[in-house]
């Protein structure tokens, strides 16, 4: 066998302590389209970032064609033939097909005269390569999707590439354009190229991919050939693990519904027709792949996106939720999955982000009362056991977990009925991610409903009493708390008959 | 231990932004004190450090304070209002209009020319808050409309004059030993400072300042915050317009043309920050004080009077000024950044 195209060698990254990727092994041969496959979260991204060199890895080597390569940059990488084709093309949509693909491939350095007639001529061999039937002339604008990723694809091989890696490149692609994408990926493959494909669709996988590799936890689960393996097999390599953290158990019997939803959807964002129910003292997990609309729901819940159809009832009654201060005042609170956009505001002391949601109560005519400010932070501090210099130390300087903990401090404030966690331990390291689930537990102890929204399988299945599956905007099913993982999962996926 | 801490303690109230605008401004009257000359009514050469010239400056300057301090909050939000200096203008003339055409007393016109100041802030806070369209777009455009209304309503040629006397003491009267004006300004002063510093009002403007998405998540009001910035600022700029006209004796189209930018360079050579939640209204009344003094001063200054360029002198000084207060802002963070990049550089080589 020839050297392999890319071959990676115990590839290790931390970001803030948190491991993304350990140890990961991973090669790609002349002609072969492997498959990467993981939950969200699994690593799969940062794999891609050392790949094109956007990040550097800790520890570990990277060999292009058999040759090392050190301190890889973007443009390095491209220049060893590395290219990247994204879900959304990076086009400029104003621009002509050809006036696209010159931008890419040609130096833009110094003043030179354009030759027009080259560059058509040049575009329109590229995308006959890959039997594209694109004018080089047409607006990237008039394009559809595929056809712009086609494009991406004729700048890839303008530039040489040998190594292409596609993310999840039919997330938003019918049927029919897949097929299309297909051709082509299988004439990149004829002609020797390598093809790192990720999907989250293992239909694809099995009809497209030569080998298949698995990451969990940033690790590599295994590499196998697709003959080798079944749907249930990659499902099992994708959930299948040691249980490495204990969750604390729910002690209570579930009250009185607190939050009902009935049919609920917005024309704004993909949610549609969603129906549950939250109860006091219940922790509902929210599983889902990247996309499937928790996120959307969620927004929906705090007045952000408002519904446009169907019915919230909150204790039996019905709400109109048009803006966060009408969900606030009806006792939901939302402790966003983006910390340091809309979680903290980073600039400021943590006892002013604490005391944020509730200016009303502990400032009651609103003038600002410094004393007790202080002391509400220092309360939470000590509960919440933040780990900060003190109250003024600004939200930026604390870790992730204790940021997380701060924007928590802010929404327990408000005493509501309803808390919604959306990804509440992401990026948060070990210690901080047991002590958040605590703290969730002993909330629901006390009555409080808490939708928890989570990527990390393991954390959902472990700490919610009900979890309910969503996949393309709406419920696909709703299971018990002990529920299988790969049950879970394929219910995401959406290959469960 | 304890020298070390009330050390540092004394260096961070000197090296605050205040602090060091304190510094410039005494540095700048010690200047003119020793440099500069000027001839009172009576034809006498007296120096810069007389109490009249003192209580003149402040006479002068309290238009422009007023829209600095109208202008702070604007700024602690993160936005802007080029609208002032033209909403001065048209409530200065729809004022002379009220007052002079339709025959109203002094004081219900008065309250006539706050009520349009309201109305033409609360335009640009309806455009900012209800279309959302960027406040630096929306205020070029009022800046414009409010002119050019001023302009229209006098057809450029109409100029109010012969207030009573009454009416002048606000402007060119002293009250209680301070020039009338300077109450008000004083008392505007306070009334902004509480709101910035001592409500919750002030502390959601810095968070929305800061990050506006944030501020929406922690279930702030971010839209009725942001028009009440845009609406004080209305009522204060007809207060100005007040001011000026009973100042000049006289009421314009063009008055106070150009303000905005005096009391935008103001707010920010005050520490304010551009892009939102940092800033004091201390900061903002010395930053007044230091563009107040220098153009003074400069008028005074023998070699300037020789020249006949004070105007044009003065406002490349406050260009260069705000210029060097900007760098002096962001110099401390470029330092410490590049000191950190050599620093962390040798660890990261590899082995």
């Amino acid at each position: 066998m020839s050297a392999p195209l890319l071959e990676l060698r115990r590839i290790t990254k931390s970001y803030a302590g948190v491991h993304a990727l350990r140890g990961v092994d991973f090669d790609l041969q002349p002609g072969e389209v492997h498959a990467l496959l993981g939950e969200n979260g699994a690593g799969k991204s940062t794999l891609i970032r050392v790949v094109t060199g956007a990040h550097q890895p800790d520890r570990g080597s990277i060999a292009i064609e058999g040759k090392r390569v050190t301190n890889l940059t973007p443009s390095a990488a491209q220049q060893l033939g590395v290219a990247c084709i994204y879900q959304q093309p990076a086009l400029f949509p104003d621009l002509t097909v050809a006036e696209n693909i010159a931008l890419r491939l040609e130096p833009s350095t110094g003043l030179r005269l354009v030759h027009w007639s080259a560059r058509r001529e040049r575009a329109r061999n590229l995308l006959a390569r890959i039997g594209a039937s694109i004018s080089p002339e047409t607006e990237v604008r008039a394009l559809s999707m595929p056809e712009q990723q086609l494009v991406e694809i004729a700048c890839a091989l303008g530039a040489g590439a040998r190594i292409v890696i596609m993310d999840e490149p039919t997330a938003s692609l019918t049927q029919k354009e897949q097929h299309l994408l297909f051709a082509v990926v299988r004439d990149l493959r004829a002609s020797g190229v390598g093809v790192i494909y990720i999907s989250h669709r293992l239909d694809e996988i099995f009809t497209l991919a030569d080998r298949v590799t698995v990451l969990r936890d940033g690790e590599s689960v295994g590499t196998s050939l697709v003959g080798d393996i079944n749907e249930a097999g990659l499902i099992r390599m994708m959930v299948g693990r040691e249980v490495t953290q204990i969750y604390p158990p729910a002690e209570t019997e579930p009250g009185e519904v607190v939050l009902a939803l009935k049919g609920i959807g917005s024309s704004a964002c993909p949610v549609h027709d969603v129906t549950f129910d939250v109860r006091a003292g219940e922790v509902f997990g929210l599983a889902g792949l990247v996309g499937a609309g928790r996120t959307e729901l969620a927004r929906i819940l705090f007045g952000l996106t408002p519904a446009d159809r169907g019915e919230i009832l909150l204790n039996g009654r019905p709400v109109i939720l048009h803006s966060p201060q009408e969900a606030v005042a009806h006792g939901i609170a939302y402790v966003p999955e983006d910390r340091r956009r809309h979680g903290v505001v980073l600039e400021m002391p943590i006892a002013q982000n604490m005391s944020m949601a509730v200016h009303r109560r502990i400032f009651p005519g609103t003038w600002l009362r410094f004393g007790t400010e202080r002391r509400h932070a220092l309360d939470f501090i000590r509960d919440l056991a933040v780990k900060a210099y003190g109250p003024d130390a600004p939200g930026g300087s604390l870790s992730g977990g204790n940021q997380q903990k701060v924007s928590l401090a802010r929404w327990l404030a408000t005493k509501p009925k309803l808390l919604i966690l959306d990804e509440p331990t992401q990026g948060v390291d070990v210690g901080a991610k047991s002590e958040i689930h605590k703290i969730v537990r002993r909330l629901a102890k006390q009555g409080l409903a808490v939708l928890l929204i989570s990527s990390d399988l393991p954390e959902v299945l472990g700490m919610s009493d009900r979890i309910g599956i969503m996949r393309g905007g709406t419920i696909a099913a709703v299971l018990p708390g002990k529920a299988d993982a790969q049950e879970v999962m394929a219910l995401a996926l959406g290959t469960a008959k | 231990m304890r020298t070390a801490s009330t050390n540092s303690a004394w260096k961070s109230a000197v090296f605050s932004h205040e602090g060091i605008l304190f510094l410039v401004l005494v540095a700048e009257w010690v200047f003119f004190y020793h440099f500069g000359t000027t001839v009172n009514r009576h034809d006498v050469v007296v120096g810069f450090g007389t109490i009249d010239r003192q209580f003149d400056i402040l006479r002068h300057s309290c238009e422009i304070g007023l829209l600095a301090l109208a202008l702070t909050p604007i700024i602690l939000t993160a936005g802007i209002d080029l609208s002032v200096g033209s909403l001065l203008g048209l409530c200065a003339i729809l004022f002379g209009m009220l007052w002079h055409d339709a025959g109203l007393s002094i004081p219900v016109a008065a309250a006539g020319a706050l009520v349009v100041g309201a109305l033409g802030g609360g335009l640009n806070a309806l455009l900012i808050t209800w279309l959302r369209l960027p406040p630096l777009i929306v205020t070029l455009g009022t800046y414009s409309l409010f002119r050019g209304l001023a302009e229209a309503i006098t057809r450029g040629a109409v100029t109010y004059t012969d207030f009573p006397a009454s009416f002048l003491f606000l402007g060119q009267e002293r009250w209680y030993g301070l020039p009338t004006q300077a109450w008000i300004f004083l008392a505007v002063a306070a009334l902004v400072g509480l709101l910035v510093h001592r409500t919750t009002y002030g502390r959601s403007f810095r968070a929305i300042g800061f990050s506006p998405e944030g501020a929406r998540y922690a279930g702030l009001p971010v839209g009725r915050r942001l028009a009440l910035v845009y609406l004080i600022a209305g009522v204060v700029s007809a207060l100005a317009a007040l001011i000026y006209t009973s100042r000049l004796g006289q009421a314009k189209a063009d008055a106070g043309t150009g303000y905005e930018l005096f009391a935008i360079t103001a707010v920010v050579l005050g520490g304010t920050s551009i892009f939102g939640g940092v800033g004091s209204v201390t900061g903002t009344l010395l930053g007044v004080a230091a563009i107040a003094v220098l153009k003074n001063g400069l008028a005074c200054l023998p070699v300037v009077m020789r020249m006949n360029g004070a105007e044009e002198l003065s406002g490349m000084l406050t260009g260069a000024l705000l210029l060097l207060a900007l760098t002096g802002s962001v110099l401390p963070k470029y330092l410490s950044n590049w000191r950190a990049s050599h620093h962390s550089a040798r660890p990261q080589t590899p082995t």
